[in-house]
């Protein structure tokens, strides 16, 4: 049940999340002196919290998505299945955002 | 979206298997560029492939969440105000996505 809610959620974040992606790739293709701001705000520490939420938002709505994909064939949907793969689904997402985390500071530094 | 349950029903699933290898390949990408200058981001959204697959992103992105946007209108609105709330959805969507196809002829073909 909680995974349904969460998928609308981080959906509708993802929503912000594409318009703030299409801004910043915009940015970059105008030349240095309009992306210098952006990426100014990106490597800011409120860009970094805002990358950190845009990136679970992505991998748990990814991952939720798989779950549905699965629903679709006809499999998973009792109860017990089904709230087991929710659990499932917000704990591979918590893991996977913290390998990107660690894998993108590894990269930066 | 009256009448028209099955075609979207179908356009949800087809952009959200589409989006999957996307997804993989954005987070990859993004995460192997952390840290990078203004210009080593340059370079590497400047190759045509990294600028399509970007627009491709964006522009099936933009797709995707205009069927789930409108589903979260349809649950949740029921005034005058659905309409024109669709259309601003479909409004923004067609920006997003055209914004994405602009910036990478930009990036990988105007040079």
């Amino acid at each position: 049940m909680a995974a349904s809610i969460t998928n609308r959620a981080t959906g509708v974040a993802l929503y912000g999340g594409t318009i703030l992606l299409a801004a910043w790739f915009f940015a970059a293709a105008l030349g240095p002196d309009a992306y210098a701001p952006v990426g100014a705000i990106v490597g800011s520490w409120f860009g970094r919290i805002v990358l950190f939420g845009f990136a679970w938002a992505l991998i748990f709505h990814t991952l939720n998505g798989l779950r549905h994909l699965y629903w679709d064939t006809g499999r998973g949907l009792a109860p017990k299945t089904a709230s087991m793969t929710a659990w499932a689904t917000y704990a591979a997402s918590f893991i996977l955002t913290l390998i990107v985390v660690l894998a993108a500071n590894g990269a930066a530094s | 979206m009256s009448h028209k349950g099955t075609s979207t029903f179908i356009a949800m699933r087809a952009s959200s298997v589409l989006l999957l290898p996307l997804v993989v390949w954005f987070i990859w990408s993004v995460t192997a560029h952390a840290g990078a200058s203004a210009a080593e981001t340059r370079v590497w959204l400047s190759s045509p492939v990294t600028a399509v697959l970007f627009a491709l992103l964006i522009a099936v992105s933009a797709y995707h969440m205009r069927i789930g946007l409108n589903e979260v209108i349809d649950d949740y609105i029921y005034s005058s105000a659905r309409g024109v709330l669709k259309a601003l959805n479909a409004l923004a969507a067609i920006l997003v996505a055209g914004l994405g196809f602009y910036s990478a002829y930009l990036l990988a073909f105007a040079g």
